[in-house]
C-alpha cells in the first residue's frame, strides 16, 4: 500500500465523517448545516497534516496504521456530535492539537532518532511519574496547573490559560512515557533478567534483586488505583509492564507472576472497595441491580441489542440514554446507531492497527525498537481491549477511554503521540 | 526473542475474538432478549419521541401537538388538549396501541421526514424541508363542544356540515374517550378497558355505526316521489289507519294509532309533516325502489365514500326491494334493512339545503408546511346530483313546516327559519331517536344529523322529536349565534 492510497482512505474516512454527521443533522432537524463540511475538514487536516509529517519524518514507515485510526476516529466524532454536539466542536479542537502533538513528536524523532528515547529513559520515568502525580496537586491553590477531581476520580488537571481553562488527564500521556522507559530499561536489563535465577525446588526465579522492580511497579499501580481511584489505568499499566517482562525475556514466570499479582490486587481491591464491588456486581448481573450499579452497562446492553444487526441509523437510536455514553460506552452508542456491522468495523480497524502494531515489532532488528514497538500495541491493544470487553461484560467495567473514539483531548494527544512513536520505529527499521 | 512477542499478539487476537463474540451475542444472537426487555425504555419512546406536525381546528384550536420532553433533546411526547372532544377525530397516535384518525390517515404528512427514505433525502437535497408538517381540519370547536355538551350522557352522535362547501363542522360521538390515557405506559390496559366497556367509547358512531333511519328517510322517498312526478307536495292520498302491505298480511299504521288528518284523504306535505307511515308506505311502493335508490345512491348509500377513516356504507337494498313490495313499504319509512350512518343523513339534509347538489364531505381543510405555507388544500367538491334543485325547493318548504308546525317543532331556533325531519326507528335496544335538517332555509349555513340510541335519557318513549329535535335545535342556535 503506497501513501497515495493512504492519503485516499483518509480522505474517504473524512468524508465518512461529513456523511455521518449529515445524517445526524437530518434526524435532528432536517437541516444541513455548517458541522458537516467543518468535519470533513477537521478529520481530513488532522490525518491529513499527520500522514504529510510521516512523508516528510518517517518516509518508510507502515502505512497501515494511520487509515485506521482514521477510521475510528470518524465513528467517534459522528456519535460524540450526535449525542452532544457542544462537545464535538471541543473534540474537533482536541483532534487538532492532538494532531499538532503527533506531527511535532514525529519532527523532533527525526533529528534525533528513537535511540534518544533509550538514552534518556530514565528521565522519560522522571517524567512519567510527575505526570501521574499532577492531579494530586491543590484543586485550589493560585498556581496554574491544578488537580481536579471528577466523577471520584484524582486523574486530571486543569490548566488554567488566563481567558480559558483546560482539562488534560496526564495519565494518558505518563503510559506512553512509562512504555519508553520499560523499553530501554529492559532492552539493557535483559541479560540479568534472564540469567541471574535462583532455584527454589522446581521454581526458577530470577534474583530477588531483579525482581525489585516488578514489585515497585505492582506497588505503584496499586498507589494509582488506590490514590486516584483509577481501577483502568492500574490495570492497564501492570498488564502492560508485565507483558513487555516477557517479550523482554521470555520467561513465563514473570506472566505467572503477573497474574497471581493481579487476583491478589483484584481481589483486595474487590474486599476493600466499595466501588470495585460495585463495579463486579455491574459485570456479573447489571440487571440485578438495574437501578443503581447496572443501571449504566444495562442501558450499554439496551442499547447494543436495540442497534442489532444495522443499527438504527446515526442520530435515530438513542444512546444518549447510556451514561458516559461519549467516552466509556462510546463502542455502545456506535452499536446501538451502526448494529453490528459498525461494531465489527470497529473491532477490525482496531485489530488492524494492534497487527501492524505486532508486525512492525516482528519485523524489527534492534532490540529497544522491538521492545518500544511491542509495547506501544500492546498498550493500545490492552486498553481497547479492557474498555470494550467492559462494555460487551467480557471483563469488568474499568473507566478508560476507547483510544481515537473516546470524548477527550488527552486521550487524543496520547494516542497521537503513541502512534508517531511506532511510525517512528517502523520507518527506522524499515527493510530499504 | 520474536517467541514471546508472537504469543502475546495470540492473547490480544484472541482477547479480540472474545470481543467479536461477545458483540455477536449482543447484538444479533440475543440481541432480541435486550431490546424487548420491559426495562428498555427505547421501545416505547421509538415512535413518539420523534415530533409530529399539529393538527388545527378550523378556527386554529389546536388539537394536537408534540412538546418537547424536558431534559431529553430532541424528544417530544404528543398531547391532545381538547381531550375526548375530538378523540375520534383527531383520533391518536401511539406505540402501544397504533394510531386512528386523522393522526394515522395523514400520518405520513404529520410524521418527522428525518427516518432518512431515500426520496425524503433526495427530496432535501432539492431543498425541501424535512420538518413535520400540519393538518387543519374543518371543525369548528364551537360545534363540538355544543354538540358534546347537548348530547351529555347519552350515547349517540351528531355530524354537521356546511351544506354549501361540505366541510365537516362537527362530528361528534358520544361516550368519547380521552386520547391522552392512551400515550402512557398502560396505553393496553387502556385501552382493553376501553373496548371491554358495554357503552362502547371506541366506537365512531357518528361514520362507522350503522342505524335504521326511521322516518328522517322519509326525505328520500319524498324527493323520489317529487323528482319523478308520482305525487307532488298537494297530491292527496287515502287517510286511512293501516296500509296494507301488498301480498301480506302485514300492515302499516301510524305512529299515533290514529288518521294523519282528518280521516278522509291527506295530502303528501301534510304526511310528511306529521311524519304518516300510511302514506308513506304506499308512496313508497308507488314510487319503487330504483328511484328511490337514484335519490338514495348520491347521498352515500351502497357506496363507499372518500374520507380519511374507512366509514361504514350505508344500505338501501333495492335489488331485493324491487321484488318485494311489501318490504319496500317498510323501508320507505326507513326501517327493515334500511340502515344508515349519522354522517349520510347530514349529507342528505344538507343536499336538500343545496338544491339538490351533493358536495363530498370533507373534514381536512389544509396541510401546511413549519413555516405556515400551504402545502395542499382540499377545496370543495361536487359529486353529484341528488335532487333537482325545484325538488330540493319542495321537500326543503316541506321540511320547514315540520319545524314550525309538524313532529320538529322542538328543533325551532328563535328568529331562526329551520327546516328538518324527525325519525323514531325501531333500534334492537330501544327507539333509535333521529333529527336531520338545516338551517337557516333562505341562507343555509349549516346541516345537521342528530342520532340519539335507545331514546336516549327519555328511554322507551324517547322520539326523534322529543330526543333529537332538541338537542340539533342547541347546536344549530349556537353556530348561528356566533357568526
Amino acid at each position: 500500500m503506497t501513501r497515495n492510497v493512504e492519503a485516499g482512505l483518509i480522505v474517504g474516512a473524512a468524508a465518512l465523517a461529513a456523511f455521518g454527521t449529515t445524517l445526524v443533522n437530518f434526524s435532528s432537524d432536517g437541516a444541513v448545516d455548517a458541522q458537516v463540511s467543518l468535519t470533513f475538514l477537521i478529520v481530513a487536516i488532522a490525518f491529513g497534516g499527520f500522514h504529510f509529517a510521516v512523508r516528510r519524518f518517517a518516509p518508510d514507515a507502515s502505512t497501515v496504521l494511520i487509515p485506521p485510526a482514521a477510521l475510528v476516529t470518524m465513528f467517534g466524532l459522528v456519535e460524540i456530535y450526535r449525542i452532544n454536539p457542544v462537545r464535538a466542536g471541543l473534540q474537533r479542537w482536541w483532534l487538532l492539537i492532538a494532531a499538532a502533538g503527533g506531527v511535532l513528536t514525529l519532527a523532533w524523532l527525526h533529528r534525533s532518532g528513537t535511540d534518544a528515547l533509550r538514552r534518556y529513559r530514565n528521565i522519560t520515568l522522571a517524567g512519567a511519574v510527575v505526570l501521574m502525580l499532577t492531579p494530586l496537586l491543590p484543586s485550589n491553590w493560585s498556581f496554574p496547573v491544578r488537580g481536579l477531581t471528577v466523577n471520584g476520580s484524582r486523574l486530571w488537571i486543569e490548566i488554567d490559560l488566563g481567558v480559558t481553562t483546560l482539562n488534560f488527564q496526564p495519565g494518558e500521556l505518563a503510559k506512553v512515557a512509562f512504555v519508553v522507559f520499560l523499553a530501554g530499561y529492559l532492552a539493557d536489563r535483559r541479560v540479568a533478567l534472564i540469567e541471574a535465577r535462583r532455584r527454589i525446588g522446581p521454581l526458577a526465579i530470577p534474583e530477588p534483586r531483579q525482581l525489585i522492580p516488578l514489585i515497585a511497579v505492582w506497588g505503584a499501580t496499586l498507589g494509582v488505583m488506590v490514590g486516584q481511584r483509577d481501577l483502568g489505568a492500574s490495570l492497564l499499566l501492570f498488564a502492560v509492564f508485565v507483558a513487555m517482562l516477557y517479550a523482554a525475556t521470555g520467561q513465563s514466570g514473570y506472566l505467572t507472576g503477573g497474574i497471581v499479582l493481579t487476583i491478589v490486587g483484584a481481589v483486595g481491591a474487590w474486599r476493600t472497595f466499595d466501588h470495585v464491588q460495585r463495579r463486579v456486581t455491574a459485570w456479573i448481573n447489571p440487571l440485578s441491580d438495574f437501578e443503581d450499579a447496572g443501571f449504566q452497562v444495562a442501558q450499554g446492553m439496551f442499547g447494543l441489542g436495540t442497534g442489532s444487526l444495522s443499527g438504527s441509523g446515526p442520530g435515530l437510536g438513542r444512546p444518549d440514554l447510556i451514561p458516559n455514553a461519549i467516552t466509556d460506552f462510546i463502542f455502545a452508542a456506535v452499536g446501538e446507531e451502526f448494529g453490528f456491522a459498525g461494531t465489527v468495523a470497529v473491532l477490525a480497524a482496531y485489530a488492524l492497527m494492534v497487527a501492524a502494531g505486532f508486525g512492525i515489532s516482528l519485523r524489527a532488528r534492534d532490540r529497544f525498537r522491538k521492545l518500544l514497538a511491542v509495547g506501544l500495541t500492546l498498550t493500545f491493544g490492552i486498553q481497547t481491549f479492557l474498555i470494550i470487553g467492559g462494555v460487551l461484560r467480557v471483563v469488568p467495567l474499568t473507566g478508560i477511554t476507547l483510544p481515537f473514539m473516546s470524548y477527550g483531548g488527552s486521550s487524543l494527544v496520547g494516542n497521537f503521540v503513541l502512534l508517531a512513536l511506532l511510525l517512528r520505529v517502523s520507518h527506522e527499521e524499515a527493510e530499504t | 526473542m520474536n517467541g514471546p512477542t508472537r504469543r502475546l499478539a495470540l492473547v490480544i487476537f484472541g482477547g479480540f475474538g472474545l470481543l467479536l463474540i461477545a458483540s455477536s451475542w449482543f447484538q444479533v444472537l440475543g440481541a432480541d432478549r435486550y431490546r424487548a426487555d420491559p426495562r428498555n425504555v427505547r421501545n416505547t419512546i421509538t415512535l413518539i419521541e420523534k415530533e409530529r406536525g399539529l393538527i388545527v381546528a378550523a378556527d386554529g384550536t389546536v388539537l394536537a401537538r408534540s412538546d418537547p420532553v424536558p431534559d431529553t433533546p430532541q424528544t417530544y411526547a404528543r398531547t391532545y388538549p381538547e381531550g375526548p372532544l375530538f378523540a375520534h377525530t383527531v383520533g391518536y397516535s401511539t406505540f402501544l396501541v397504533g394510531d386512528s384518525g386523522i393522526e394515522a390517515a395523514f400520518g405520513d404528512d404529520l410524521r418527522s421526514r428525518q427516518d432518512l427514505t431515500i426520496s425524503d433525502l433526495l427530496s432535501a437535497l432539492f431543498g425541501r424541508d424535512l420538518r413535520p408538517q400540519n393538518v387543519q381540519t374543518t371543525l369548528q370547536p364551537r360545534i363540538q363542544a355544543a354538540a358534546f355538551e347537548a348530547l351529555g350522557n347519552q350515547r349517540g352522535a351528531i355530524v354537521a356540515l356546511d351544506p354549501r362547501s361540505g366541510a365537516v363542522l362537527g362530528y361528534v360521538t358520544t361516550p368519547s374517550f380521552d386520547p391522552n390515557s392512551l400515550l402512557g405506559d398502560d396505553a393496553v390496559a387502556v385501552r382493553q378497558g376501553l373496548l371491554d366497556d358495554p357503552d362502547q367509547p371506541l366506537l365512531d358512531r357518528a361514520g362507522q355505526a350503522l342505524y335504521a333511519p326511521g322516518s328522517t328517510f322519509k326525505t328520500i322517498v319524498a324527493a323520489a316521489a317529487v323528482e319523478t312526478g308520482v305525487a307532488g307536495p298537494e297530491t292527496a292520498f287515502d287517510d286511512v289507519l293501516a296500509f296494507d302491505l301488498p301480498g301480506s298480511d302485514a300492515d302499516i299504521a301510524n305512529s299515533n294509532n290514529g288518521f294523519c288528518g282528518n280521516g278522509t284523504t291527506v295530502t303528501l306535505q301534510l304526511a310528511f309533516v306529521r311524519s304518516c307511515n300510511t302514506v308513506f308506505a304506499d308512496l313508497a311502493i308507488r314510487v319503487g325502489a330504483r328511484p328511490i335508490e337514484a335519490i338514495a345512491e348520491p347521498l352515500g348509500f351502497n357506496r363507499e365514500l372518500a374520507f380519511p377513516w374507512s366509514l361504514a356504507i350505508s344500505a338501501f337494498p333495492t335489488d331485493e326491494l324491487a321484488e318485494d313490495p311489501a318490504a319496500l313499504g317498510q323501508s320507505g319509512l326507513g326501517e327493515r334493512d334500511v340502515r344508515a350512518t349519522p354522517l349520510v343523513m347530514a349529507m342528505v339534509a344538507a343536499a336538500v339545503a343545496n338544491e339538490g347538489e351533493v358536495m363530498r364531505p370533507r373534514i381536512i381543510d389544509q396541510v401546511f408546511d413549519a413555516n405556515g405555507s400551504t402545502v395542499e388544500t382540499f377545496t370543495p367538491e361536487r359529486t353529484g346530483m341528488a335532487m333537482s334543485s325545484a325538488t330540493a325547493a319542495v321537500i326543503a318548504q316541506m321540511m320547514e313546516r315540520t319545524v314550525t308546525e309538524g313532529t320538529a317543532t322542538r328543533a325551532a331556533v328563535p328568529g331562526v327559519r329551520v327546516a328538518g325531519k324527525t325519525g323514531t326507528a325501531q333500534g334492537p335496544d330501544g327507539p333509535e331517536a333521529w333529527f336531520i335538517g338545516f338551517a337557516p332555509v333562505d341562507n343555509p349555513v349549516i346541516a345537521i344529523a342528530v342520532l340519539v340510541e335507545d331514546g336516549g335519557a327519555a328511554g322507551e318513549s324517547g322520539t326523534g322529536g322529543s330526543v333529537a329535535a332538541p338537542i340539533a335545535a342547541e347546536v344549530i342556535a349556537t353556530w348561528l349565534a356566533g357568526l
